[in-house]
């Protein structure tokens, strides 16, 4: 479509001391202004309100978790901010023989490090050799795990959960068991990343190869330094993944309470034990998960934007 | 330095398509050969069966002694510019030049001596700190170029090195790497679709099609002596005139009829027909522009045109003419010469008059298309 081309309205002044015409254009009409203020004035409305709504929750876990629970309830209450501020909650689940939550807590973050160390590598390296390798039923192995993709995970959980018991990885091995089951079908996640080596000119592979490099040295000397906002996101994905996970965690380690993650273990002293007596432990621990994440989001984020191609080729 | 040789080397892709049918050349070692020809020729594919960024599908492939049809690329001791520089982006220009020489742990010292020396001899000296994207296209070119000679390779490889950069820029790295050669003094095996630069770089040229080789030959040979109609259409600038003519053998020799004048064949040209035993039939005449001149009066062997577009490149004017037969006709004319006089007559619609020597002439088959005399 041909943008229709735009005149501006200028008024010429003579600047006779100077000798010259200037041109001055004239300022916008008042009515254009205001209008430009009430979108605007909507605009922030919206996102106000929308930021509300999102924030709400945390603000609540928060407030909660910092609920005293000696001379308050540790139950749910009518009201939101605290009448006593205190680290009772945070207290007992650090501290108190009764709290698994330590070790829970170091369960989550061995899977979560070991599956996002390894399924990165596995990611990665798929989605590699499928961008630059030309082989015999590549198409069809990309549109089998494509719609082998589309189905949840979760549908295989009894299959899983009985091969997993045969070879003695669930209850006391769950956490063995739950890396394994993370990390087994990461490849089929090749899909993203893929997507991103596919934008780097396979010129540079060639080029290091005539250079002297092997496919391994093509990888980790050029390709994974200009694919670092992809390394980074992949890793961010797998880490995630299984430090929040309910589902599997919840029957791998069914019945062995010492090898439950975090998510498993808050969720059970809600549902199956004191729900009065847990509730601001449940919110203090939902605190102290949520900050790795945040750090590691924190610490990696710059790295995504950074544009790094640049230059490579014609451009 | 080494030599290369292909045998019968052969390409076909998975979808069944043929790129490169039987070719076969020996490049003598410390030769410039470049390929040309029209995209899709397979003169890329050629080049890089010798990177060995393709796989060979058929024929033999020797640079210096050794057969390297399955030898990877980086143990073919060769070195390629790429049509994009491929430059690696995250490291600096020092490091890009360095990169192949840190692969074959080369002491530091060494790899210093390299690169400072390449950098001095393409003039980037100053920007060896830089990060590629700092740099312009020509300066990446070069660097593109530096990476490569720090190797001392045995054969050196590039693919259209100059289709990205503006035409001044080109004629201006074209002449570089004429320099360039002098002092690197090794195999050189060039690829471009421009035969300007085929001409001005190869010691020898390999004109291609579909896939086939046309010509090989000194870009003299290939000038003056095309074998067949593709040849002769894409060597030269503006391309060759074609005219439907008619060679007629009559007792005295053979002599060329084209719009009711004759021009007879000179000696040589009348020997190599008799002893093909060729007879009179219809041919496709070529005649280069340059070798036309134009005249403002009819003489004996000239041949009627009317102007249809006169074209004005300062020192010479590229006159679009049409004959009485349709066929259309390009001929150079200096201006130094002309008169004012002269000038106002060069307009659309005005009579002309052509003429040419025997000797420029070029008699193809219009069914095979070959050259009658050179084929």
């Amino acid at each position: 479509m041909s943008k229709k081309h735009e005149v501006p309205e200028v008024d010429i002044v003579i600047d006779e001391e100077a000798g010259v015409i200037r041109e001055v254009k004239p300022e916008k009409t008042r009515s254009k202004k205001g209008h430009e203020r009430r979108v605007n004035t909507s605009i922030y409305v919206i996102l106000i309100l929308m930021s509300i709504i999102w924030l709400a929750p945390f603000f609540f876990l928060v407030f909660q978790s910092f609920r005293s629970y000696a001379t308050e309830s540790g139950g749910m209450v009518d009201y939101l901010l605290p009448k006593q501020w205190s680290l009772d909650n945070y207290k007992w689940l650090l501290e108190s023989q009764e709290s698994n939550f330590l070790r829970w807590y170091g369960n989550t973050l061995i899977i979560a490090i070991f599956s996002a160390a390894i399924q990165t590598i596995m990611v990665l390296s798929v989605s590699y050799a499928l961008s630059r390798l030309r082989f015999r039923g590549r198409k069809l192995i990309m549109n089998v795990v494509l719609v082998l993709g589309m189905f949840p995970g979760f549908l295989t959980m009894i299959t899983l959960y009985f091969l997993l018991k045969q070879l003695g990885l669930t209850q006391t091995g769950a956490i063995p068991g739950l890396i394994l089951i993370y990390v087994a079908s990461s490849g089929m996640g090749y899909y993203i990343s893929k997507g991103f080596f596919d934008t780097i000119p396979k010129s540079l592979d060639e080029s290091a190869r005539i250079d002297g490099a092997t496919r391994f040295q093509v990888f980790k000397k050029i390709i994974m330094p200009l694919a670092k906002p992809i390394v980074i996101y992949t890793i961010l994905m797998a880490f995630m993944a299984p430090w929040g996970d309910y589902v599997f965690a919840s029957y791998v380690a069914f019945g062995s309470e010492p090898n439950y993650n975090v998510a498993v273990g808050l969720y059970r002293w809600v549902n199956v034990a004191d729900y009065q007596g847990y509730f601001t432990r449940f919110c203090a621990g939902g605190v102290l998960v949520a900050v790795p994440i945040t750090a590691l989001f924190l610490a990696l984020q710059k790295y995504y934007v950074e544009g790094v191609t640049g230059g490579a080729v014609k451009g | 330095m080494a030599s290369v040789t292909l045998e019968h080397i052969k390409k076909v892709y998975d979808n069944n398509v043929t790129a490169v049918h039987d070719f076969n050349l020996e490049i003598k070692d410390k030769e410039f050969v470049v390929f040309v020809g029209p995209s899709g020729c397979g003169k890329s594919t050629t080049l890089r069966m010798i990177a060995g960024l393709e796989d060979i599908s058929g024929g033999t492939l020797k640079i210096g002694d050794r057969i390297v049809n399955d030898v990877e690329p980086k143990d073919r001791d060769i070195a390629m510019v790429f049509q994009n520089y491929a430059l690696y982006p995250h490291i600096t220009v020092y490091e890009n030049m360095a990169f192949s020489l840190r692969l074959r742990k080369m002491s530091n010292e060494e790899i210093y001596k390299r690169v400072t020396q390449a950098a001095e001899i393409l003039g980037i000296t100053e920007y060896l700190g830089r990060k590629p994207k700092q740099l312009s296209g020509g300066q990446r070119q070069r660097v593109a170029i530096g990476r490569a000679i720090v190797r001392d390779p045995a054969v050196f490889l590039m693919d259209e090195p100059l289709s990205n950069l503006d035409a001044k820029l080109r004629n201006q790295m074209r002449a570089e790497i004429i320099l360039l050669r002098k002092r690197v003094d090794t195999t050189f095996v060039y690829v471009t679709h421009d035969q300007t630069e085929a001409m001005t770089l190869g010691d020898r040229i390999v004109v291609m099609k579909d896939g086939f080789i046309q010509q090989v030959g000194t870009p003299q040979e290939v000038f003056d002596t095309p074998i067949n109609l593709f040849v002769a259409g894409f060597i030269g600038s503006p391309q060759m005139n074609f005219l439907k003519a008619r060679l007629n053998k009559e007792a005295k020799g053979y002599t060329v009829e084209l719009l009711g004048v004759k021009i007879p064949l000179n000696q040589d040209q009348n020997a190599a027909l008799s002893q093909k035993g060729i007879g009179t039939q219809e041919i496709t005449l070529g005649v280069r522009p340059e070798h036309t001149s134009v005249l403002f009066e009819k003489t004996e062997h000239a041949i009627e045109c009317t102007i249809q577009v006169n074209e004005m490149m300062g020192s010479e004017l590229h006159l679009h003419l049409s004959s009485l037969n349709k066929d259309s006709i390009i001929v150079r004319l200096p201006t130094i010469d002309l008169t004012q006089d002269q000038r106002s007559q060069l307009a659309y619609g005005n009579k002309m008059f052509i003429t040419f020597p025997a000797k420029v002439m070029h008699l193809f088959d219009p069914k095979t298309e070959k050259n009658l005399i050179y084929s």
